[in-house]
């Protein structure tokens, strides 16, 4: 099994909701944001840009098969679980950063300080208003999600470990109001990625880097006016 | 040397100050550098640079006198081995300094992968840090009282062992001196996502610059212990020989890697260039214009004197160290995800990303970074520099020919 992710951009409204579902199921600091959506072309989100047509474009960590992360961290602590989804070992992880250097995607998240001194400049309270999954989890004894994060380590994108491991889709996909994301086995002919990826001719971004993304997008159709 | 005293309480000072530092950002993470998402690598990875790139220098001395028969350059030989020494062991710590959980730095030697280049650097500056110590030892040994011997106690005839010893480690310390630049300019390199770095060019030219570095530092160290001396005339001059054809080789290795990119017109490879040539065009010019000023002080002095070869170093030194910070900025002011968004022609849109950086009213998403080290960061690198230079100080006597 590898899993993958289509995103429908015809389908997508740039609602953001994706984004802050992810932000708030997996607990992320004031200052990181494993997915954003942003509107190409323009400088301001939901306005149209000055030249071509307006779509929405949702970025967060491609899961790629020829990881560059994976491939430059010293220690191992990015790595492939069995069903090819790209993790990183909170408890391994040194933090030098080579890894968000090497990927392209700019998805890559940093503990710059201790979270729970950027959770203070939010009025954030101890024990108080707590969001996000509130068990650390493990996936083959690894300590790949936990509530607070320690600083000095990178977090990302986990396809929502800690859902998929109870059976659950990740957040973004249960959240997306356009349902425009959809995830599944792609070393399956049959499953319903791997149709949309081979029948409406999903493409991959940058893919001139050749790290092989497991994310692919489905492009807005043609607007004739 | 006259100051020692002086030079050694100065130095040991600075260091206190870094350390102090360091102190503040080991407890707050490093909210306290610059550094943000996209321009996740600052001063501390260009210093790193700069002490790797340091360390070649008396390496390549040495080698030079066994394999090409140099002899002027052996009073220089173990300066030389000490200098590429205390350059590593600064280069380890800027790797020290640069990581945010530098506790879990075991797990380098518990856990290596080896598909990462920086695995293969780790490996490949200890050893050789220990290759510069041993062949210093061997150096030295001649000098040694045989009791006080750790290594080779029952050698006989030290002189004819020194010697010997030495011309088999020649080789193989040139060998791990260019190992040394190729592995970390591999680091670089072997990025495909940043168009700044990944080019074929960057190992040489990473050799190029530490030749003539490694060299300025290890002449000017030799003065700061010999003075100025009649009978090193000739090696004053093959130094300052390397140091200048050294650093033409890498002007030649950096312009025409722009001017290729300039000319095929790529729309990344132009924005590395504005980055560079355009945002700091005054480090561009202080890596250029610096050096040349020190190598041609050098070459035009008829009388050598102390002051001018120590304005002339510290020109040079200054202008690499330039060199290398200029690594950093054209990489990560220049997102790899830029996308030609639909229905527009040939555009250039940059994906923004979260700089990690939450302070109220500040631009969150960001496709840019004006990066300026802070300074508790120039204090830690400054602190790495005199740890680097109390080793030379502290131990020159042991490298000062009798
Ligand atoms: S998108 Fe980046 S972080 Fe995610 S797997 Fe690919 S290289 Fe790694
Ligand atoms: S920051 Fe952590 S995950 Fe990234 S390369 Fe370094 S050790 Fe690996």
């Amino acid at each position: 099994m590898r899993i993958g992710m289509v995103i429908d951009l015809e389908k997508c409204l740039g609602c953001r909701t994706c984004a802050v579902a992810c932000k708030q199921h997996n607990a992320q600091p004031p200052g990181n944001w494993w997915n954003r959506v942003f509107t190409p072309g323009s400088k301001y989100h939901l306005i149209k840009p000055e030249l071509g047509s307006q779509y929405f474009l949702p970025v967060s960590c491609q899961h790629c098969d020829n990881a560059a992360c994976e491939k430059v961290c010293p220690v191992g602590a990015t790595f492939y679980s069995k069903d090819k989804a790209v993790l990183v070992d909170y408890d391994r992880c040194i933090g030098c950063r080579y890894c968000m250097s090497a990927c392209p995607y700019g998805v890559r998240q940093f503990n710059w300080e201790d979270p729970k001194e950027t959770h203070k400049k939010i009025e954030w309270i101890e024990g108080g208003n707590n969001y996000g999954y509130q068990e650390e989890h493990k996936y083959d004894d690894r300590l790949v999600y936990s509530p607070i994060r320690e600083k000095g380590i990178v977090e990302k994108c986990t396809f929502c470990v800690q859902y998929m491991d109870a059976g659950e889709k990740p957040a973004c996909v249960r959240a997306c109001t356009g349902e425009a994301r959809v995830i599944g086995d792609l070393d399956d002919p049959n499953s319903e990625v791997s149709r949309m990826i081979n029948n409406k001719g999903a493409y991959t971004l940058i893919p001139e880097k050749g790290t092989k993304p497991k994310v692919f997008y489905l492009p807005p159709k043609r607007k004739d006016n | 040397m006259k100051n020692y005293k002086l030079i050694l309480n100065i130095v040991i000072a600075l260091m206190l100050i870094g350390v102090i530092s360091y102190i503040i950002q080991l407890t707050t993470g490093l909210v306290v550098t610059d550094m943000n998402n996209s321009y996740s690598w600052g001063l501390y990875i260009a210093g790193f640079a700069f002490f790797v790139g340091n360390a070649a220098g008396g390496m390549v001395l040495s080698a030079s006198i066994y394999m090409f028969g140099l002899k002027a350059l052996k009073p220089f030989a173990k300066i030389g081995a000490l200098a590429a020494f205390a350059n590593v062991i600064g280069a380890m710590l800027c790797v020290v300094i640069d990581i945010g959980q530098p506790f879990r730095l075991l797990n380098m030697l518990i856990y290596p992968n080896f598909s990462s280049p920086l695995i293969w650097d780790v490996i490949i500056l200890s050893s050789y840090a220990v290759l510069s110590l041993l062949y210093f030892y061997v150096l030295r040994f001649p000098e040694i009282a045989p009791e006080k011997r750790i290594l080779f106690k029952d050698v006989e005839n030290a002189e004819e062992f020194s010697e010997k010893t030495a011309k088999t480690l020649a080789p193989i310390a040139l060998l791990f001196a260019i190992g040394i630049h190729v592995v970390t300019a591999w680091i670089f390199a072997t990025q495909g996502a940043r168009e700044w770095w990944h080019s074929a060019v960057l190992a040489p030219d990473f050799v190029a610059v530490a030749v003539s570095a490694g060299t300025t530092l290890v002449f000017l160290f030799s003065i700061m212990v010999y003075g100025i001396k009649e009978e090193h005339k000739s090696a004053y001059k093959i130094m300052t020989r390397f140091i200048s054809i050294a650093f033409f080789v890498h002007l030649f290795f950096m312009y025409n890697d722009f001017f290729i990119h300039a000319w095929y017109g790529n729309e990344h490879a132009l924005h590395t260039l504005a980055v560079t040539l355009g945002d700091y065009w005054f480090v561009h010019l202080l890596e250029v214009v610096l050096p040349l000023m020190g190598i041609l002080c050098l070459m035009k002095s008829k009388i050598l004197t102390k002051a001018k070869v120590y304005r002339a170093s510290f020109f040079i030194l200054i202008g690499v160290l330039a060199h290398r910070f200029l690594i950093m900025p054209a990489a990560f002011n220049n997102l790899p995800l830029t996308i030609s968004p639909m229905g527009q022609q040939n555009g250039n849109w940059e994906y923004p990303l979260a700089s990690g950086r939450f302070m109220e009213g500040a631009e969150l998403f960001i496709t840019n970074h004006n990066y300026v080290p802070t300074f508790i960061e120039w204090s830690i690198l400054i602190g790495v520099i005199s740890t680097m230079t109390f080793v030379v100080v502290k131990w020159h006597k042991l490298a000062i020919n009798k």
